[in-house]
């Protein structure tokens, strides 16, 4: 298998504190209203307590990603060297069709720039030998940049409850679910 | 390729910033990746500084900061600080935003009627002549400056930003707001316990077999010593949560216990009383470096059970033997006692009790043991901006002043002193102090009205004020109710030293980048109104008339300081932040105590002495005025009034909520996400309704911010000023009961 960067986000280890999201604001300056990062609280349903049980997520970088398939302009490109699904936002001509395709709804609309954009997996930093800002950010490494390529640990799982489970897109996240400790209440 | 035509989306960044200049070269390729082949991000294209976050955090981050073409462009943390270990936390890194916020104060303003908005620009020269002149007239009228009151805390924790009590000694002396809302209820406990405040370095927490955390919530409020937890659970200890809410770290623990609101004596001590049945007292602790142990054992044994502990705290008996068990044979065991659990009239007591439980089972002086609840032994700075001399001929207090927690200077001898007045009376201490009554405020470093309690009676005070100045960055609730408001820098612009009072780690403060609009740091302000009032009346202020801020900063270091983190100047520190020399990473290793009998005071004389109970005795909490209890805890978007009130926060935190659990609901007939009314004796607050069981069926859960224009939502409208037990000894003003409040609700 090629080298495919992936995050793996660990829900036992995530304390939902929204350090990795504003990491990123920070290093990209994201206009009002456009997030590539997103902190979701999972639903009562799935993790029987509101608000204390997380998914950090951005762009999945997938394998066949949808974005780079609607592209009307080859505004997206996946790199060879690591799977990192790259928009090219002086391309774009902002039509939307990534934004409305993507199931996962990585890409975002700049109305600014009046052109999508998304997660860039910090490739910048990647070549620099740099982790991704939301990853150097976590404070108890929930979220850590893995590659698909080399053996995982058994317990990661691709498609947690509440995520889309699109296999042709193979989108590269890969999640340690959530435990509960014991409740001793009155 | 990257084109500068792509830097357009940082418009917004931009704006409101006076660099204009600098706009044009922002590294593009930085900030919006052209092609996939861009290139690799290039740390010399930047300027990169040191800078330690001062906003009253267990985690002072130490922070490094680039800065490209005058412009702060990103923050990260330090890879230096093992504490840190290179990251932030939400709000570290919304930094970036501060300095450049639309929302800044940027000018010196006058407002035309308080609370009206009519805020008009004056120079930083007319604004010191209004002040000046005020001060002087007080002076003349009153034949002091008593009726110059000061209340500052600990909005901006740097040194050098006790320039503002500096500020005010060198004009007279004056009636300072003392004490802290924050932690003194356990800081006097834990000085009756074992003669000071001291804990374990938190990082040795990994070694640790057992830990309870109780009533703190790291997750939120000190993210960084998470990991330390869980690499203890990774390593196989049992971690054990006490909090009356199912908080995000109660969520990451093997155990959590849901206990009564305040009952945690009783739990404390039904668990010591178990130990001492089991036979698991550590004699060798107990025997040579405790006081009155078997005075401890015999209240125990007459007047605490299990059954009893049980049912004042609401968790089964057969719960507290199993944990107390566990806690006293692992070896070693730790309990972080949160600042959250001694915020109530029983505060004090409870958190004795729990040192007391630590102690028993031999987890104090050990390391990866201790009760842990801060330290201040990295603080020994000259204090040079804060010691300042009064005028010659100054007329003040006739008797001694209470001294605040972080006081660190030598008592001095005059035969006057400052008027001290609680800071967790804010309001009452305004309106009852007279001869000479505070008639001028001046507030820095802190938001009363987002912070101090019964905001309704605070409006009322504040209105009997004659003049009240702000030193603050933001228009917020304070400045809204001030006459005068004075921008102030961030910590990018200005230099400062930060210690923490949990980790042992020291963070040098650059000035990263030049002061925005007019800002100016405390220190400087100090300086320009020294400047006006000798112009005005020579010899009326003692402050140099020119301040240069690194230089006092400097100032700030001494020979402790430079042997205790191992660094020959300050300018070591420019290399990234330094750990404090340990001869162990536990606290009392060398089991010296610092109180009267120089052991471990399970009897202490010095507390009865206080008006307190000699052993750490059950004490009850405070009775119920209304339907439920009322929790206003820390948010982790924010620290106090701080901010939440950022753009850039609000994209995830977008509005302020009521959590209450779904049965109490139905009884109310309140569904999801309705509007809901709070209100009680003190006041009430608007706000959409979550239900949820992390919280009891008989409590409501509001999270403390400050959300900035368009919103009037605030806590402290619900909260009102009754004190906790202990406080007065340390901190020079008993701590607030924040969490003894009650309330009810209804659909709005």
């Amino acid at each position: 298998m090629k080298k495919q960067y992936a995050f793996l986000v660990d829900t036992e280890l995530c304390i939902g504190c929204f350090t990795c999201a504003m990491a990123c604001r920070n290093y990209y300056h994201q206009v009002e209203g456009v997030v590539w990062r997103q902190v979701y609280p999972l639903s009562e349903e799935i993790y029987p307590h509101r608000e204390r049980a997380f998914l950090s997520l951005s762009c999945n970088h997938c394998e066949n990603p949808e974005c780079l398939n609607v592209c009307p302009v080859n505004a997206y490109t996946k790199r060879e060297e690591d799977g990192v699904v790259v928009h090219h936002q002086e391309k774009c001509i902002g039509c939307g069709n990534c934004i409305r395709s993507c199931p996962y709804g990585a890409p975002k609309y700049n109305p600014e720039e009046k052109r999508a954009e998304k997660c860039s997996l910090c490739h910048e930093r990647l070549d620099a030998d740099l982790k991704p800002a939301c990853v150097q950010a976590c404070p108890t490494k929930a979220l850590q940049l893995i590659d698909l390529a080399t053996k995982q640990q058994t317990n990661q799982i691709q498609y947690p409850a509440g995520y889309p489970k699109m296999e042709r897109l193979n989108p590269s996240t890969r999640f340690i679910l959530p435990k509960m400790p014991k409740m001793v209440r009155r | 390729m990257a084109s500068k035509k792509q830097t357009l989306s940082r418009r917004r960044f931009l704006k409101g910033m006076t660099a204009a200049g600098a706009a044009a070269m922002l590294p593009c390729r930085l900030l919006v990746p052209g092609t996939a082949q861009a290139a690799a991000f290039n740390p010399d294209e930047f300027q990169v500084f040191r800078n330690a976050c001062p906003r009253n955090c267990y985690d002072t981050c130490s922070i490094k900061s680039y800065v490209k073409d005058g412009v702060l462009q990103f923050v990260e943390g330090a890879p230096e600080s093992t504490f840190t270990d290179g990251g932030l936390c939400v709000k570290g890194y919304s930094y970036t935003r501060r300095p450049y916020s639309p929302d800044r104060v940027k000018y010196p303003m006058v407002q035309d009627g308080r609370r009206t908005g009519k805020w008009r620009r004056v120079s930083w020269d007319e604004a010191m002549d209004m002040i000046a002149k005020k001060i002087l007239e007080l002076k003349k009228q009153d034949g002091s400056l008593l009726g110059l009151g000061m209340t500052k805390y600990s909005g901006n924790f740097g040194i050098t930003n006790y320039g503002v009590e500096g500020l005010m000694s060198s004009l007279g002396y004056t009636t300072r707001f003392v004490g802290t809302p924050c932690w003194p209820a356990g800081i006097d406990a834990q000085n009756y316990d074992m003669g000071n405040m001291w804990c374990n370095d938190p990082e040795d927490m990994v070694k640790a077999r057992y830990v309870i955390v109780w009533g703190a919530n790291p997750a939120w409020c000190s993210v960084h010593t998470m990991k330390f937890i869980q690499e203890a659970k990774r390593r196989g200890a049992k971690v054990v949560v006490i909090d009356p809410v199912f908080t995000q770290t109660a969520a990451k623990g093997d155990v959590y216990w849901q206990p009564k609101t305040a009952s945690d004596g009783a739990l404390a001590l039904g668990m010591a009383r178990h130990i001492l049945d089991k036979g698991l007292v550590n004699k060798d602790f107990v025997e040579s470096h405790a006081h009155g142990f078997n005075e401890f054992a015999d209240y125990l044994r007459k007047n605490v059970t299990v059954e009893w502990a049980a049912e004042q705290s609401g968790i089964p008996a057969q719960e507290i033997r199993e944990v107390a068990e566990e806690f006293a044979t692992a070896d070693p065991a730790t309990i972080w006692i949160g600042y959250g659990m001694q915020r109530h009239t029983n505060g004090g007591a409870s958190v004795r009790s729990i040192d007391a439980l630590v102690a028993m089972t031999g987890n104090i002086g050990k390391e990866g043991g201790g009760a842990r609840y801060g330290h201040l032994q990295t603080w020994g700075f000259n204090y040079n901006a804060f010691i300042q001399k009064q005028p010659e001929g100054s007329v003040g207090f006739v008797g001694a002043a209470a001294k605040g927690e972080f006081d660190l200077t030598a008592d001095q001898k005059t035969n006057y002193s400052d008027r001290t007045v609680n800071i967790n009376k804010t309001a009452q201490a305004i309106l009852d102090t007279k001869d000479p009554a505070i008639r001028m405020l001046w507030v820095s470093c802190k938001n009363p009205f987002g912070q101090d309690f019964d905001r309704p009676k605070l409006q009322k005070a504040f209105d009997t004020l004659e003049m009240v100045v702000t030193v603050d960055q933001f228009f917020n609730e304070t400045v809204a109710n001030s006459d005068i408001v004075l921008p102030v820098t961030t910590l990018f612009e200005e230099w400062t030293v930060n210690a923490s009072y949990w980790h042992y780690w020291l963070s040098i403060n650059e000035q990263a980048i030049k002061p925005l609009h007019e800002a100016k740091s405390n220190l400087e302000i100090g300086a320009a109104l020294s400047k006006k009032m000798n112009e005005l009346s020579p010899g009326s202020c003692t402050l140099p008339t020119e301040i240069d801020g690194k230089e006092w900063m400097a100032k700030e270091f001494n020979q402790g300081i430079h042997d205790l983190f191992g660094i020959n100047d300050w300018t070591d520190l420019q290399k990234g932040p330094a750990k404090a020399k340990l001869a162990s990473s536990a606290s009392w290793h060398d089991m010296k105590f610092g109180t009267p009998s120089g052991k471990y005071e399970f009897r202490s004389d010095l507390c009865a002495e206080h008006g307190h109970k000699a052993l750490p005795e059950f004490k009850e909490g405070r009775k119920s005025y209304d339907k439920f209890r009322l929790l206003t805890p820390h948010t982790k978007f924010g620290i106090h009034s701080q901010f939440v009130n950022l753009d850039w926060m609000k994209e995830y935190n977008k509005e302020p909520f009521v959590y209450m659990h779904p049965k109490a609901a139905a009884g109310k007939g309140i569904t999801d996400l309705d509007m809901v009314r709070v209100f009680n004796k003190v006041g009430e607050q608007k706000a959409r309704v979550k239900l949820t069981d992390n919280v009891a069926e008989d409590c409501l859960l509001i999270y403390e911010a400050w959300f900035g224009r368009g919103s009037d939502f605030n806590v402290q409208n619900l909260v009102d000023d009754e004190s906790a037990d202990m406080g007065a000894y340390k901190a020079g003003a008993p701590g607030v009961a924040i969490h003894d409040q009650f309330a009810d609700i209804e659909r709005a």
